[in-house]
């Protein structure tokens, strides 16, 4: 049996002090951080702060960093996060940093494999997400891998001079879909 | 669908959260050797020690909802009970009941408190087991939990050196979909 840990393409595991001088790099990127929350600079202080508080993976915050199977490569980062243990329901967020693996599958991979976690491992009964409505690439992966579009914020976020609708999209268990065609 | 009947409340008792005010009932039970003889409590309680117990205490959460238990009719504070959840994706709680006055012993308010905290656990708190240990000479609390519908699924040989002797502490359990609400 293939590690619960591992994709086709992809390992989640723990983050590490280590990870950030990357993590630093990539967040500081306005092609990574154009389509996330993040808009003011980071201090390579607060990205080590950052990497110290979730280094220990847990139900309050099952954080991990992605890594390429081939060549152990630091790529991402992918979290869930504000657990409601009532609900089981928990909200996802994803980021490949490494934008040389931008569009080989590896978002993809990266989304089964930390879905099929949640509700392998934590027992979630749903996951959530927030996507930016002009991000078409994060959409489909969503979409791929089963999320249903449930939602739109009406220029919910306001970020480059202008509002944009924000879409609410979640994923049940039982509907993660594992396969691998494209 | 929200029901008719409070999910905090059975046929004679209600759940609340417990208040600093519940101390002086918390120190009679838990200096009582009839209480305790089956509560892992054994030494004698303080009154400092209870009181800053009940201060300190967190808002109720899914890790650990405590409360105290009361009769529906005239509000007497009869006992406490909880459900912990050591780890959320088990969804399994451990349940720790006590009724303390001994006043409304053998007379169904300990069984409507265990229907109460049970129904609470699988309805409101979404678990998939609930499990307790008893002391395996407290035919009484047995007796009790059967009723409710737990199963006795293990014994744990010697458990608890209490009074000069070893007991035997019972392990028991019921699944959700065991759980049967009461007919009213």
């Amino acid at each position: 049996m293939t590690s619960i840990f591992e994709g086709t393409l992809i390992r989640l595991r723990a983050r590490e002090p280590e990870d950030a001088p990357l993590l630093y790099q990539w967040f500081n990127d306005p092609e990574v951080t154009e389509h996330l929350a993040m808009r003011y600079p980071l201090s390579m202080k607060s990205e080590r702060e950052f990497v110290e508080s979730v280094s220990s993976p847990g139900y309050a915050h099952a954080g991990f960093a992605v890594e390429t199977l081939a060549e152990s490569r630091l790529i991402g980062g992918v979290d869930l996060i504000n657990i409601r243990p009532e609900c089981r329901c928990a909200s996802l967020g994803i980021a490949i940093g490494d934008k040389s693996f931008w569009d080989g599958g590896y978002g993809t991979d990266t989304m089964r494999t930390a879905c099929h976690f949640g509700f392998a491992m934590m027992n979630l009964h749903r996951i959530e997400l927030e996507v930016y409505a002009n991000n078409e690439r994060a959409r489909h992966v969503y979409e791929k891998v089963g999320f249903v579009l449930e939602g739109c914020r009406r220029q919910a976020l306001y970020k480059y001079g202008r509002y944009q609708d924000v879409l609410v999209m979640s994923l049940l268990e039982g509907e993660l879909r594992l396969d691998h065609r494209p | 669908m929200i029901p008719t009947r409070s999910s905090m409340e059975g046929r004679l008792v209600r759940l609340r959260a417990r208040e600093p005010q519940d101390e002086a009932a918390f120190h009679v039970w838990f200096n009582d050797y009839a209480v305790t003889e089956f509560l892992a409590i054994r030494y004698p309680v303080s009154h400092l020690a209870e009181r800053s117990m009940l201060d300190s205490e967190p808002a109720l959460r899914h890790e650990r909802a405590m409360f105290s238990v009361e009769t529906l009719g005239d509000g007497v504070l009869i006992g406490n009970c909880e459900l912990r959840v050591p780890g959320a994706e088990n969804r399994c709680g451990n349940v720790g009941i006590a009724i303390g006055h001994t006043g409304y012993r053998d007379r169904g308010y300990g069984t409507d408190t265990m229907r109460t905290l049970s129904r609470f656990g699988f309805t409101m708190m979404n678990l998939h087991r609930i499990e307790l240990t008893v002391d395996a000479t407290n035919a009484r609390a047995r007796h009790v939990y059967r009723t409710v519908g737990f199963v006795e699924e293990g014994l744990l040989r010697d458990h608890r050196f209490i009074s000069g002797a070893y007991r035997d502490t019972v392990v028991m359990s019921i699944l959700r979909n065991e759980f049967q609400e009461d007919p009213l």
